[in-house]
């Protein structure tokens, strides 16, 4: 009997001295970890939306190639992030200020989340084959690659607002329009906008992220030599 | 008159309607937008290709539409980008944006519309060369190299992030016309190496969007690379040193090692590998010597036995040039060889034709050689004894002594051999034989019989080949004959008897010694103990060898010797002769011996001199 109570004693004492302590995730800097400065975060997201931009871009022009040997007009249609105000050149874009620089890209990221995964699935089901084998993988990278941005952008406005750079402000676009994606977008609207123009919008909406980026990071990083 | 003022009118309207064609003025034809640029990102032009004006003075006009926007808006600036163009300031651009825009040419005549262009300015971007290119030689460790510098075209925004550029640098020598390109990505700034010493080099860079038209070449920049050959030279001088030094190295390995390569590349001739063979005493010419260099001490081995019986073999070549049955130069190949042109002893024979060869071995040979020679007669004989003898040889192969290899010498087709088949049949049989020695068993009579030489080797030819000849040696001596001339030095301390064994296809005759026959059955009180030599008496009728003893001439042998059948008295006595007839030659028996005809000066069979003798 005091054979068992001493070996119980030893094995709770040995579980408590042994128990794993999970290391807290780092993003506040807690020592013994090494935290991604500012400007790598900066780095890393702007290599994504490059990303992002290059590979729907070459969708795109795949699916000139193959449906539209012309060129194609544009047509009638809005993008369905048309009301998603955003800044049409440099001087608006600068005047905008960080804070809602930010929040038009988070929009913008946010609307696209869900019309991009729509497009991959509709993508795998078409009949075309032989193009859509390829498209549809590319589809689905740049619908990962949306994911991961959003939450890129996420860390850095937190880490920015840490370090002070960031204040709370009076978002650009009304409140309105800071509603959630599905409402620019409601599920079936694909069937009304084909695969061309989604590709067409999502292209272009790619670029103003990409853009925004950098032009967050000059502002904010001015030393790192934009 | 009325009439005649209006047919007037007429005519003259004709006329200024004709006249009117005839200059054919049109409406103007349709212009064509050819591109639009942005250099910044911030502004773009449009420029248009006129179509003919047809004739007339004609404007151009450009309307463009923004997106999703139903209003209609002309080119705000026809003039600051030259003829046919349209500039937009920053005002009138808007980024993301998609124009949709049309020239149209009027003229009194009509209008023309050009094909509409949608385009988004930011894929039409097409910035201004890099400006302030700097080149200047810097130096790494001794060697030099380039450093090239440039800055962002003024235009382009780069600071603000609102644009950013990519760089592509080229650079060549003067003399030469192919660039090397260089890709520079966002840095400014670029390092060169692998510079020729003394040359004057160009350098160019333009840049370019992400996603947009690769701009102009800047402007030329000249440098010049100074000379550092001295250092180029000393590499040189080391190079060539250290060469020097593994070539030394490698000379003297070679000298090291001259003889092993000329053995490599010039082996050496293999010399003759006989025992007792001595060049030198050849070249001296004394055959004596020579040949009693070549005998062995103690060879053939035998095994310690009672019955002495060491063999002695004697044995002919049958040499086809000389008649002579001395020895010869034939035995300067220290071996037991003809001297047939066409047989070079042992080197390269079959194993039939070797001159070392068991007897045993060849029988299903010389069996086959056999039935393509004449001489039936003779194979019947042979085979008799064959047959009969077949019991006795297994039982003295397994004697104690030591056999030799039985030689024989089927003496191969002479092909040149100017003599009929029949007589080279008979060369062919005339080979040396050699003796195999045995241990006799006691034997039966008929074994005893058999044991004789039966052998007959004569075949149809009656003449005898003048340019046989026989010859014998002999490796042991055992009589006093192989003492004097012996050419291969005979010397042995004990004599013995031979008695034919049997005679085998290729007509070699199987000598064994019968004296420890004689010992064992005791018939033979009157041979001595290895003192007597046999010589060839003669062949009888029957074509059997008859051997007597030297010296006598005369009949010796015991009752056991005697043949079976008996019909003379010529003995059979044991007689170390072997002998190879040469092929036309029949020995009879009923000759006596005479001196001319059986001896020769060593005592051996002249059959040469046989000429008298009655065929077969």
């Amino acid at each position: 009997m005091k054979k068992v109570l001493f070996a119980a004693l030893c094995l709770v004492y040995l579980e408590l001295s042994m128990r794993v302590v999970s290391a807290p995730i780092c993003s506040y800097g807690q020592a013994g970890c090494h935290v991604p400065s500012l400007a790598d975060l900066f780095e890393r997201v702007i290599q994504q939306s490059s990303r992002m931009h290059s590979v729907s871009s070459d969708l795109h022009s795949e699916f000139e190639q193959y449906f539209f040997p012309s060129k194609n007009i544009m047509g009638k249609r809005k993008c369905h992030t048309y009301d998603i105000l955003t800044p049409q050149d440099k001087e608006n874009a600068q005047r905008l200020g960080r804070e809602q620089l930010t929040e038009v890209i988070v929009t913008l990221l946010r609307a696209w989340g869900e019309p991009l995964s729509e497009l991959h699935q509709s993508m795998s089901q078409d009949q075309h084959q032989d193009f859509n084998i390829y498209s549809s993988n590319k589809a689905l990278e740049i619908s990962d690659i949306v994911h991961e941005l959003k939450d890129g952008v996420k860390i850095i406005t937190d880490k920015m607002r840490l370090m002070g750079v960031l204040s709370n402000t009076v978002g650009y676009n009304s409140p309105e329009s800071l509603v959630p994606s599905s409402a620019f977008y409601t599920q079936g609207d694909l069937d009304s906008m084909d695969h061309h123009d989604l590709l067409y919008c999502f292209r272009r909406d790619s670029n103003k992220v990409k853009n925004y980026l950098r032009v967050l990071k000059c502002t904010t990083l001015p030393e790192l030599g934009c | 008159m009325m009439k005649n003022v209006m047919e007037v009118l007429f005519l003259l309207m004709l006329l200024f309607t004709v006249h009117a064609k005839e200059k054919s003025y049109n409406p103007p034809e349709k212009p064509a937008l050819t591109r639009c640029r942005s250099p910044e990102k911030e502004t773009f032009t449009c420029w248009w290709e006129p179509g003919s004006d047809g004739g007339l003075p004609t404007t151009y006009a450009l309307y463009y539409r923004k997106e999703n926007s139903e209003t209609v808006y002309e080119c705000p600036d026809y003039h600051t980008a030259g003829e046919n163009s349209c500039f937009f300031n920053k005002n009138d651009t808007s980024i993301w944006v998609n124009y949709n825009i049309s020239v149209v040419a009027a003229n009194a005549l009509g209008r023309a519309f050009s094909d509409p262009v949608d385009i988004d300015v930011v894929y039409i971007v097409k910035p201004n060369p890099p400006e302030k290119l700097k080149v200047a030689v810097m130096e790494d460790k001794g060697w030099p190299f380039l450093r090239v510098s440039w800055e962002p075209p003024h235009k382009a925004d780069t600071r603000s992030g609102w644009i950013t550029l990519i760089y592509e640098l080229r650079v060549r020598l003067e003399e030469e016309d192919d660039w090397e390109m260089h890709l520079a990505g966002q840095q400014k700034m670029f390092n060169i190496f692998s510079l020729r010493s003394g040359g004057k080099y160009l350098v160019e860079v333009r840049c370019k969007p992400d996603h947009g038209f690769w701009s102009e070449w800047s402007s030329t920049s000249y440098i010049n690379v100074p000379d550092y050959f001295p250092r180029e030279k000393s590499m040189w001088i080391l190079v060539a040193a250290f060469s020097a030094f593994i070539f030394l190295i490698l000379t003297w390995l070679l000298h090291m090692n001259t003889h092993r390569l000329k053995h490599c590349i010039l082996p050496p001739v293999p010399g003759p590998k006989i025992k007792g063979f001595d060049k030198q005493l050849l070249k001296n010419g004394k055959s004596d010597e020579f040949f009693s260099a070549l005998v062995v001490p103690n060879f053939p081995e035998a095994s310690p036995s009672k019955y002495e019986d060491m063999l002695v073999v004697e044995f002919f070549e049958v040499k086809e040039q000389e008649l002579m049955l001395e020895e010869s130069n034939d035995l300067l190949d220290g071996g037991l060889k003809y001297e047939s042109s066409r047989s070079d002893s042992d080197s390269g024979r079959g194993s039939c034709d070797s001159h070392t060869l068991l007897l045993d071995k060849c029988r299903e040979a010389k069996e086959e050689r056999q039935t393509n020679r004449d001489g039936s007669l003779i194979e019947k004989q042979i085979r008799q004894k064959d047959r009969k003898e077949e019991a006795i040889s297994p039982d003295i192969s397994s004697g104690r002594v030591k056999t030799w290899p039985s030689l024989y010498s089927p003496l191969p087709q002479y092909g040149s051999n100017p003599l009929d088949k029949q007589s080279s049949l008979e060369m062919a049989k005339q080979h040396s034989l050699s003796i195999s020695s045995f241990l006799t068993q006691p034997g039966t009579k008929d074994a005893l019989g058999l044991s004789y030489m039966d052998f007959c080797l004569s075949n149809k030819q009656n003449h005898v080949h003048p340019q046989t000849q026989v010859q014998t040696r002999s490796n042991v001596n055992i009589s006093n004959i192989g003492h004097k001339h012996a050419p291969a030095g005979l010397h042995s301390p004990t004599t013995q008897y031979v008695e034919v064994q049997r005679v085998n296809k290729e007509d070699m005759v199987l000598l064994q010694p019968v004296l420890s026959r004689c010992g064992l059955i005791e018939d033979c009180p009157h041979l001595p103990k290895g003192e007597d030599y046999s010589k060839v008496k003669g062949v009888d009728y029957d074509n059997r060898l008859l051997l007597q003893r030297e010296g006598t001439g005369e009949d010796m042998c015991s009752g056991m010797d005697q043949e079976t059948n008996g019909e003379r008295g010529n003995c059979y006595t044991t007689s170390t002769v072997s002998i190879m007839q040469k092929p036309t030659a029949c020995i009879y028996t009923v000759m006596p011996i005479q001196e001319g005809m059986a001896l020769t000066l060593n005592g051996y069979v002249d059959t040469a001199n046989m000429g008298n003798l009655p065929s077969c």
